[in-house]
């Protein structure tokens, strides 16, 4: 036995380094082999950044405003994946009837899930490049080049916390059953509301929007606005204290998932919920 | 006639069961309305953010209209194609359906009209919340309330049969496709001038713009409930002829997504899809 599974941790590290490649080469090379997904996934988008900087444009707001939409489409695609294609998963792992092979494994499930989230981020950011790109030629957006290294820097800590928060969910999604589908999509719009995704968060009103900031991409997205375009982003918090709160946001997420998902595997095998049932 | 009848009465009550025997009311209640009115507001704060004047106070009612009639669109258009890929791949029913003494089509006319169930909902309560919380004055008496209904109708059918036309190339496609479908209604939303005049397309675009009937049937929901044109482009174009040109594009859809479902629907038995199982 001892053999088979060694828990040195040496060892234990390699098993899990190699489950967080394993699932993350999955899901890069899935992203890429399927064309029809990749113009799902980049072309589309796109439609709906266009629609709402054209809603600007219509209003006769200033271009940094277009701006504003085409960072939030770009974000949006981020959080869309954390909720569908991590919060999400493993209710479509159950359906497939391959959840249980996961269970029986010896690796952690945050190292599949970590797996999930760096194949996804890979995947995410060819369509958020893909929806840069078009606000910068088709919609001529400012762009300060010479801030972009800052704003890469709070864009990388912002990733980071809010695949933290996407462990969580997959914990809570971990039990549901059809229920899942309908409750990623109930956290689908009311989050772009709230995170200001198309405008300045700081329009929500300082309570609505502190609320909000526990969903790390509303801070970050804050945050790069402020970096890039100043005083127009009508900044939410002074941009020095992004960083910290993002750091102690992921601390604190990946704490509360790795107690999430053991408990709710818990409860889940007790209630015989980690399997489609019939009838 | 009335087997066809019975058979939209079934498809509309298996889509119901579909959609809604997940949650209690409320949830589902929650879940039915969370998506209008989080575009809605939105939409109210890009408007609010860019100045509080008169103006722009104008021009968001003309969003919120168009923003809130799109949803018969997404919902309708890509919830009936979207029956499809559950029936034949997440539940395995299609081929049931076709071995049934029934046709396929009256059955997913059928869950088109749950689809249509749910969004009157959101739209209902979208309305609402316009008129009352954010002070939308909306026309809704007498004769205007008579042609909101009309116009709606219209809008509606042919949107179904739009969605019809996508639902026969659901037949003859892989699940993964479904994206497709998705970002048809994507590509609606922006060339239909939903949330902006389509006066800001570029040329090109106003042309395709000018082609599909979503275009007018909004401009015409927009001047039913505020009285006012909202499109620079249509804007000679007559209350009337409107509605001719929203009746007489209903019926080419009509007649359009029947050949076009019966030949995608012929295709897919000939190749032996109906039983397809494509997701991975």
């Amino acid at each position: 036995m001892s053999d088979r599974y060694p828990s040195d941790l040496a060892s234990v590290l390699r098993m899990n380094g190699a489950a967080i490649l394993a699932r993350a080469s999955v899901r890069m090379v899935a992203a890429f082999r399927e064309r029809s997904w990749m113009i799902g996934d980049t072309v589309f988008p796109v439609l709906v950044m266009a629609t709402f900087v054209l809603v600007y444009r219509g209003l006769g707001a200033p271009p940094a405003y277009e701006a504003f939409v085409v960072l939030g489409g770009a974000m949006i695609a981020y959080w869309n994946n954390v909720l569908w294609s991590m919060a999400s998963q493993f209710f479509w792992e159950k359906e497939q009837g391959q959840l249980q092979l996961y269970l029986i494994t010896p690796v952690s499930r945050m190292s599949i899930l970590l797996g999930m989230a760096l194949g996804g981020m890979v995947m995410t950011t060819t369509r958020s490049v893909v929806i840069i790109a078009a606000g910068l030629l088709l919609f001529h957006i400012p762009l300060p080049l010479d801030r972009v290294p800052a704003a890469l820097g709070l864009f990388t800590l912002t990733l980071a916390s809010l695949y933290g928060l996407g462990m969580i969910l997959s914990s809570v999604f971990f039990r549901w059953g059809r229920e899942a589908w309908y409750t990623a999509t109930l956290f689908q719009e009311p989050i772009y509301l709230l995170s200001g995704f198309y405008f300045p968060v700081s329009a929500l009103g300082n309570v609505v929007a502190t609320v909000a900031a526990l969903v790390p991409i509303t801070l970050g997205l804050d945050g790069i606005r402020q970096v890039l375009y100043g005083e127009l982003a009508h900044g939410l918090l002074p941009v020095g204290w992004i960083p910290p709160i993002l750091l102690v946001l992921l601390a604190l997420y990946l704490f509360l998932a790795h107690r999430a998902l053991t408990a709710m595997e818990e409860l889940g095998k007790r209630e015989g919920r980690l399997t489609i049932r019939g009838g | 006639m009335r087997r066809t009848w019975e058979t939209i009465r079934t498809g509309a009550w298996i889509g119901w069961q579909v959609e809604a025997n997940w949650a209690d009311p409320i949830l589902f209640l929650a879940y039915a309305i969370a998506k209008p009115l989080a575009t809605t507001m939105i939409l109210f704060l890009m408007v609010r953010v860019v100045s509080q004047d008169a103006a722009n106070a104008a021009a968001f009612h003309q969003l919120f209209i168009g923003n809130t009639f799109f949803l018969y669109v997404t919902e309708v258009l890509i919830g009936i194609s979207w029956a499809v890929f559950r029936d034949r791949e997440d539940y395995e029913t299609l081929k049931y359906i076709y071995t049934a003494p029934i046709r396929f089509l009256p059955y997913l006319l059928g869950r088109g009209l749950t689809k249509i169930a749910t969004a009157s909902l959101g739209v209902a309560v979208a309305l609402l919340f316009g008129a009352t919380v954010l002070g939308v004055p909306l026309r809704l008496e007498g004769w205007h309330a008579a042609q909101l209904v009309g116009a709606t109708v219209v809008g509606l059918v042919g949107s179904a049969w739009i969605g019809v036309a996508l639902a026969g190339i659901s037949l003859v496609v892989a699940r993964h496709s479904m994206n497709l479908n998705e970002g048809l209604g994507g590509l609606f939303y922006l060339l239909s001038g939903a949330v902006f005049p389509i006066d800001v397309l570029p040329a090109w675009a106003q042309k395709i713009s000018l082609s599909l009937p979503f275009t007018y049937w909004l401009e015409l929901l927009r001047r039913i409930l505020t009285g006012e044109p909202y499109s620079g482009v249509l804007g000679g174009t007559s209350d009337g002829a409107l509605w001719l040109i929203l009746g007489v594009s209903t019926i080419a859809t009509i007649v359009g997504g029947y050949l076009w479902f019966g030949a995608c629907e012929w295709f897919a038995r000939a190749r032996g899809l109906i039983d397809w199982k494509s997701n991975y």
